[in-house]
């Protein structure tokens, strides 16, 4: 019987691997040729040689690199860097609570809110955009009830500044974020909470002082997710703020679509990549170093 | 109790406000497409359907609809197709091989947009094959392969492998196992992945612009371009057009599947 066993036991796992060799060569060849390529050729080009007519031609030169190094872009990164911060910051002040709360709602209304949020993640960011814009034009209906309130002196238009491009970039970053801590918050272990609350301590106090420190790992991820949106966007900033409002991701396809150097584009690309990898394991370097001090 | 009723109401309060941050803008635009005049007034003066016929009765625009619904379609079958025998293989032989296919496969949904279309624009560069349809479908399908590939690992999941023994024991070959037990409790992850790229596909800008824009208009581009040269309320009904779209495959995909789940709960929700 043992013997049996053993001789049947090699013949099936080879059997088993042929099955999914065969399953997975498609998929492989897909992965090969649209994700790995195109990022190994990112890299090519980012040391490839700028060239006028042609784009570029093969090379290896850091010429690019050396110019990621300039004042000015340094400055496009500070300002990127300044806009993700207090971005991430607004945005999980509201998506936090917000995601904790659908998660302790009953069924149908937490169906109703995901819905509600998936619909509102999926819409186009130009769709958003071009809203915002109506919203905060000359004769939107904002502008009028500020008028009419006497807050505003005059009808002018709400855009473009700073606070305009913020603001559309947390409404569009929103949906993904209490999604994103949707499953960690209905995860959240009541006990604590519920101990806090016969101690006599109020659901707010509760909340703060007990409930938000459990989450710190999710909240940094989530933090993080925010600040890859942020730095990369580029139709908020390109409408809704001035040439000093934009972030490295306006200047990135500016370079690669107007200025046509496409090198130069790979290079701040294979910057922006190396930066949210060092993002990705400073945050997961965080996660794991409190869950081992708890 | 009173305090109770004091953070109930504060909690109410702040949901409100949420619902009305994120509606506030959809409704300005839907209100803005019934207007009767040009002008981009809200609330509405009177009530038209005259931008509604016009959209629907412009070849540019019904152009750039059957782009965009023909890549979306295109790119989520595509995605699916792929994604389907990794998280399958990733389920039934936990093997390494399938594990490291399903990391690279999530891979581009986690880099932002703007460096996915200078990739992308590079690889069809080179490739030669510039401004084709095909293009956008093939990008759309890397980019979006991360969302197939999670709900189908949940879908996988949740099927239970005693069922899946016992079957075999019964008699039931591989093949008579996958009919009965894997098709069945896959069906509804495989519809929800689906509806989900699709939406993605459809209102993704940037890419499609770099890939093909100078040759194919989908709809989030034909709004952009219209959106710079000036104000035109045919651009509100293609937004209102989205949302509906939007909102109604989520809404379906509730009424099909246990969509606190999809998204990640684990506990089960009663009630």
């Amino acid at each position: 019987m043992a013997s049996l066993g053993a001789v049947a036991a090699p013949s099936r796992s080879r059997r088993e691997s042929v099955a999914q060799a065969i399953i997975l060569s498609g998929p492989a060849i897909f992965l090969a040729a649209f994700c790995i390529m195109p990022l190994v050729l990112l890299v090519l080009l980012s040391v490839a040689h700028h060239d006028e007519g042609t784009l570029w031609a093969p090379a290896f030169e850091l010429t690019q690199y050396r110019q990621l190094a300039e004042p000015t872009f340094l400055r496009v990164i500070g300002f990127s860097l300044f806009l993700a911060a207090t971005s991430a910051v607004a945005t999980l002040t509201i998506a936090f609570p917000a995601a904790y709360f659908i998660s302790r709602m009953r069924r149908r209304a937490q169906v109703a809110w995901l819905v509600f949020i998936l619909g509102a993640l999926s819409l186009s960011e130009v769709l958003i955009v071009f809203a915002v814009q109506v919203l905060l034009s000359t004769s939107g209906v904002l502008v009028k009830t500020l008028v009419d309130l006497g807050v505003m002196a005059s009808a002018h238009s709400l855009y473009p500044n700073f606070g305009a491009v913020l603001t559309c970039l947390v409404y569009l970053v929103l949906p993904y974020v209490v999604l994103f801590l949707y499953p960690a918050v209905s995860r959240l272990d009541e006990e604590m909470p519920q101990a806090a609350a016969t101690m006599g301590a109020s659901p707010i106090r509760t909340f703060f002082l007990v409930t938000m420190p459990l989450m710190r790992g999710p909240l940094v991820s989530a933090a993080a997710l925010v600040v890859i949106f942020t730095i990369s966007s580029y139709l908020t900033p390109l409408v809704l703020g001035r040439p000093e409002t934009w972030t490295v991701g306006v200047h990135l396809s500016n370079t690669a679509m107007e200025a046509g150097d496409v090198p130069l584009a790979a290079a701040q690309a294979v910057l922006l990549v190396a930066a949210i990898i060092g993002l990705l394991a400073l945050v997961r370097w965080i996660g794991r170093d409190r869950s081992a001090r708890a | 109790m009173s305090r109770n009723l004091i953070s109930t109401g504060a909690q109410r309060l702040f949901m409100g406000l949420v619902a009305a941050f994120i509606a506030t803008p959809l409704v300005v635009v839907a209100g803005v497409s019934f207007n009767a005049t040009r002008r981009m007034s809200f609330p509405p003066r009177a009530f038209s359907l005259t931008w509604y016929r016009e959209f629907f009765t412009d070849a540019d625009w019904m152009a750039s609809l059957r782009a965009t619904l023909t890549i979306s379609a295109c790119a989520a079958l595509l995605a699916v197709i792929v994604a389907l025998p990794i998280a399958y293989a990733v389920w039934r032989y936990r093997s390494k091989v399938s594990q490291a296919m399903a990391g690279v496969g999530a891979s581009l949904f986690l880099l932002p947009g703007v460096v996915v279309a200078v990739m992308f624009s590079a690889l069809w560069g080179v490739t030669g094959h510039i401004g084709r349809i095909e293009n956008v479908i093939v990008s759309h399908a890397a980019v979006f392969l991360g969302i197939p590939l999670s709900l189908l690992a949940v879908g996988f999941e949740s099927i239970d492998r005693g069922l899946l023994e016992a079957a075999r024991t019964m008699g039931a070959g591989e093949t008579d196992a996958f009919r009965m037990v894997v098709r069945p409790a896959m069906t509804p992850y495989i519809v929800c992945a689906l509806a989900y790229v699709f939406v993605l596909s459809m209102n993704e800008y940037l890419i499609a612009y770099m890939v093909a824009g100078f040759t194919i208009q989908t709809l989030p581009i034909r709004i952009f371009t219209n959106m710079r040269a000036g104000y035109e309320p045919t651009m509100c009904v293609a937004a209102v057009l989205f949302m509906v779209v939007g909102f109604c495959v989520f809404g379906a995909l509730a009424a099909i599947g246990d969509l606190p789940r999809l998204m990640g709960r684990q506990r089960p929700l009663h009630d």
